[in-house]
């Protein structure tokens, strides 16, 4: 496509080869042609910002709506609302004490769980392993993290729950007498499986931006150590921690705001009791939770606390985000120069230089001819002798990432195994695809159940991906055009920076944004398939935004600079060298994206409901694969509607893990075809 | 003067790519010798082979032997290598989040020095060794980084030296610099011959004029010529070092 219409374009613009027909001889003409590209050009540019201040004003309304939404709660209880601990709709007593105490032990846990294994896995990946290792092993941490988080949950409801309620906690238990953080009776959902299962979600989104921060150091600094005579793991200690430490940092932090505002996972482990956790055996609830639990049976008082508990994890994840983008972006910059007054260490080198007045080393050791005391005297030459614990030391550091690594990879390959045990079974039969659920039913006796199918959820999946795509990625699309073509100043900056902020807000919260737009404001406006897709495009822009500013960024200077030697006005060069030049990251990306939204839940669990129907119009509810795993395998627990959420799960798991391998395959193939194309 | 290394049919590769010949030559203790040649003669990889930095890229492999004081450094423990052998890089290469201290302390401590006073002492002497004292006296807790490239450069070399190391390599030390800096190193090169065997890899072919005492010329992985430096200049043998040296090619 791209030799066919690039000729057509240089004639618009720039003179054929053959002179014979200027194509521009009358001036009147030239002038013409040039108003209207000058006028396209600027509204171009007005497009594109628009869809920039778009996204982060879709930020800003999140807030706003929220903040407006939940006066009543706040007006009500003011700073008890922060400090309550009881929630009572039916006297109206509304505390947010238990949801905070949840989120936040949570997430710290399962941070303090996860950072030990990401760094292990990131820095195996970037230092140690063999290089045929590296590659394979990198997507498969980069699948891990395209499980998408319902489809853990419901893995951990039904395998890890078991597991660690039969054999771990007990064993914890007994091995501290049962007291501290380890008091009560453990029953395997509660505080610590779900900072268990969290800490699986958020290791390989640590361990692949920790990785990048470490992969960017360059390999002369780790030659600069080694010469010096350091180990492998000493060259990684000294050479490449310290400077990849802001960007490690940034890394964990992401994590935290990713755990924060998770919703799934902690929903199907924590338990769903709402009380102040007294131990890690305790049932609790999170603030997402909390509201995935209980937006759709709340009175309207009950929701403006829910509405508040919203806030709050809004300016939590936010807050943690500001901090993580801030760490990422200044990683490269240096730490500036510490002023004031003169440090121990100058205070001592000067002392040292006063004492030896009149005999300065380097003139003294000339005389002695370089062989005795003096020179540089701490050590002795040919006295360094690699001792055999820091060869050991080598090793063992080997050894543990290593096994990290391994053990990073366990839940992908659990998850997998588990889906196809569980659902194999069902997505043999054709009807499978096609029905939709069958009537509940255990089996009792000698009677069997229905097998029903997942027709709805998968049409309504397809449905969902498709409003969204429509909207996410012409608007996705023009935002990063923006950020990396235009928006080199002030604003751009900030835009980008905000972009990046809410590409990390919790799911649930854009979920609950839409309902309170759409839904909640007319009582005869109801759950549907519009407001669903409306929720995934906003969950999706930001991520468009981010892949086609990336992309955009990585087209080198010259290509841009050669058409514009040629005449082409600003819109044209970005539309037809810049972002074909482009493509394939942009495409990868957006791919990427969808994948995401297709595993998405909290966003539509408020917003397109779900259905046990097809599609009856997309002013009505709509069901959805994620949806239906969470209702069906979680929600309501019935024999033959759990056998159907395993095999959504499998069909669901399968095409977002192909796609993201995919994809992946494809973005890393031309780059080895083009060098740094 | 003696022998510190002496190559027996060195060959190098990279992956299927033999970038060293059967180098077959001696380097003097006490002195600098300088390796030149047109770009990807592999003058580089040849200073790589003798600190086994070589072995440590992916894809990497030697043949033939490097002796150090008459013994093989592929049978010695390689951290024991490349204590004996320093080695200073092209760029300057300060570990970045590292105050200048810390960077000359970095290697001290990796051999187990943490005594305050022996890691004061050590850092502050190669500080002076390196001609850098002077000029970092007011602080020597701001950022290496904050420093000059010729400084940087410096910095290097008083990590380098602060492990007391026997041989000093150096891979085009003052190509990223400005003249200036350029002359103190080469300056400091000429001092630290007294006490190292220095071994320097340069395309400046006035530079090595002015420091080797011995230079050998490298094309395409061989080695041409190899004689004590004014020969080479004024009485090359080979017709090739003698259209170099005179600028016909390069």
């Amino acid at each position: 496509m791209g030799p066919r219409t690039r000729p057509r374009a240089l004639t618009a613009t720039a003179p054929e080869p053959e002179l014979s027909v200027p194509p521009f001889r009358s001036k009147p003409r030239f002038e013409q042609r040039l108003r209207l590209l000058r006028a396209l050009g600027t509204g171009f540019h007005a497009a594109s910002l628009t869809a920039a201040a778009g996204v982060v004003a879709v930020l800003g309304a999140i807030a706003l709506l929220l903040a407006v939404r939940s006066q009543e709660a706040f007006s009500r209880f003011g700073p008890r609302f922060l400090s309550g601990t009881l929630w009572d709709p039916v006297h109206g007593v509304y505390g947010a004490l238990p949801a905070i105490v949840g989120t936040a032990l949570t997430s710290l846990l399962a941070l303090a769980l996860a950072v030990p294994v990401a760094l292990g896995v990131a820095i195996f990946l970037s230092e140690f392993a063999p290089r045929w290792l590296r590659e394979p092993v990198a997507i498969a941490v980069d699948l891990s993290a395209a499980i998408p988080s319902v489809v853990l949950g419901f893995w951990a409801f039904l395998v890890v729950g078991p597991i660690m309620g039969h054999t771990v906690e007990p064993t914890l238990a007994a091995f501290t007498g049962g007291t501290g953080p380890f008091a009560g009776t453990p029953t395997g959902y509660d505080v610590l499986t779900a900072s268990v299962v969290l800490a699986i979600m958020i290791v390989p989104t640590i361990a692949a931006i920790s990785r990048a921060s470490l992969s960017a150091v360059p390999r002369v600094q780790r030659e600069a150590a080694l010469t010096l005579g350091a180990t492998g793991w000493e060259a990684t200690r000294t050479a490449v921690l310290g400077p990849a430490r802001l960007g490690i940092a940034g890394a964990v932090l992401l994590g935290l705001g990713r755990a924060a505002g998770e919703t799934m996972v902690v929903a199907m482990t924590i338990g769903n009791i709402y009380q102040v956790p007294t131990s890690l055996f305790s049932p609790g609830q999170s603030i997402a939770s909390e509201i995935i639990g209980h937006l759709e049976s709340a009175l309207p008082g009950e929701q403006s606390g829910l509405f508040a508990l919203g806030l709050l994890l809004l300016a939590i994840t936010i807050l943690i985000n500001v901090g993580a983008r801030a760490l990422i972006w200044n990683f490269s910059s240096t730490t500036p120069a510490r002023r004031g007054p003169v440090g121990r260490r100058t205070a001592a080198l000067r002392a040292l230089e006063e004492r030896s007045t009149g005999s300065p080393p380097a003139a003294a050791s000339a005389g002695a001819g370089g062989t005795g005391e003096l020179g540089v005297s701490t050590v002795r030459r040919g006295a360094a002798r690699p001792g055999a614990a820091r060869r050991w030391k080598h090793r063992t550091m080997v050894a543990v990432a290593g096994l990290a690594t391994i053990l990073a990879l366990v839940p992908l390959v659990a998850i997998v195994g588990t889906a196809f045990v569980q659902g194999g079974g069902a997505v043999i039969h054709p009807g499978f695809y096609t029905r939709e659920l069958p009537a509940a039913c255990n089996p009792t006796g000698g009677s069997r159940c229905p097998l029903g199918g997942i027709g709805p959820a998968i049409q309504g999946t397809i449905l969902l991906l498709a409003i969204a795509a429509a909207v996410a990625i012409p608007v996705g699309l023009l935002a990063g055009i923006y950020l990396a073509e235009y928006g080199r100043n002030r604003l751009g900056r900030v835009l980008s920076f905000f972009t990046e902020v809410m590409a990390g807000i919790p799911s649930v919260l854009i979920g609950v944004f839409v309902f309170l737009l759409l839904i909640a404001t007319d009582p005869t406006v109801t759950y549907s398939a519009l407001s669903g897709g409306f929720a995934l495009s906003i969950l999706v822009i930001p991520i468009v935004t981010r892949v086609t500013e990336d992309a955009l960024r990585a087209v080198p200077v010259h290509e841009r600079e050669a058409a514009a030697a040629l005449g082409y006005p600003k819109h044209r060069i970005t539309l037809r060298v810049v972002v074909r030049s482009a493509r394939t990251g942009i495409v990868v990306g957006i791919l990427l994206a969808l994948a995401r939204a297709g595993g998405e839940t909290a966003a539509l669990v408020y917003t397109a409901f779900g259905s046990p129907f097809f599609l009856q119009g997309l002013d009505q509810p709509v069901a959805s694969l994620p949806v239906l795993i969470y209702k069906y395998g979680f929600v309501s627990q019935y024999a033959n509607w759990s056998a159907d959420a395993w095999g959504a799960t499998l069909i669901l798991l399968v095409i977002l893990l192909l796609l993201s391998l995919a994809t992946r395959l494809a973005a890393r193939a031309p780059s080895t075809d083009q060098g740094n194309a | 003067m003696t022998t510190k290394l002496e190559l027996a049919e060195l060959s190098a590769w990279y992956g299927p790519k033999q970038v060293l010949y059967d180098l077959s030559f001696t380097i003097p203790d006490g002195a600098v010798t300088a390796v030149i040649g047109p770009s990807g003669c592999g003058k580089t990889t040849f200073l790589r082979c003798l600190n086994r930095l070589h072995d440590a890229a992916p894809g990497a492999r030697t043949t033939g032997r490097v002796l150090l004081d008459g013994v093989d450094v592929r049978r010695q423990d390689e951290i024991t290598v490349r204590c004996r052998i320093g080695m200073v890089f092209q760029k300057p290469t300060p570990f970045p989040h590292l105050s200048i201290y810390d960077n000359v302390a970095s290697g001290l401590r990796l051999l187990g020095v943490h005594r305050r006073e022996e890691l004061d002492r050590g850092v502050w002497e190669s500080l002076v060794r390196a001609g850098l004292w002077e000029e970092v006296r007011e602080n020597v807790d701001a950022p290496g980084t904050s420093l000059s490239g010729g400084q940087q450069q410096r910095l290097c070399i008083a990590r380098a030296i602060a492990v007391r190391p026997e041989v000093l390599l150096m891979d085009e030390p003052c190509s990223a610099l400005d003249p200036i800096a350029t002359a103190k190193i080469e300056g400091l090169i000429t001092e630290l011959k007294r006490e190292y065997t220095v071994v320097i890899v340069t395309h400046n072919l006035a530079q090595a004029r002015r420091l080797a005492d011995r230079t050998a010329f490298f094309y395409l992985g061989k080695l041409v010529e190899y004689d004590r430096t004014p020969e080479l200049f004024e009485h090359p043998k080979e017709a090739l070092t003698e259209n170099y040296v005179a600028g016909r090619f390069g």
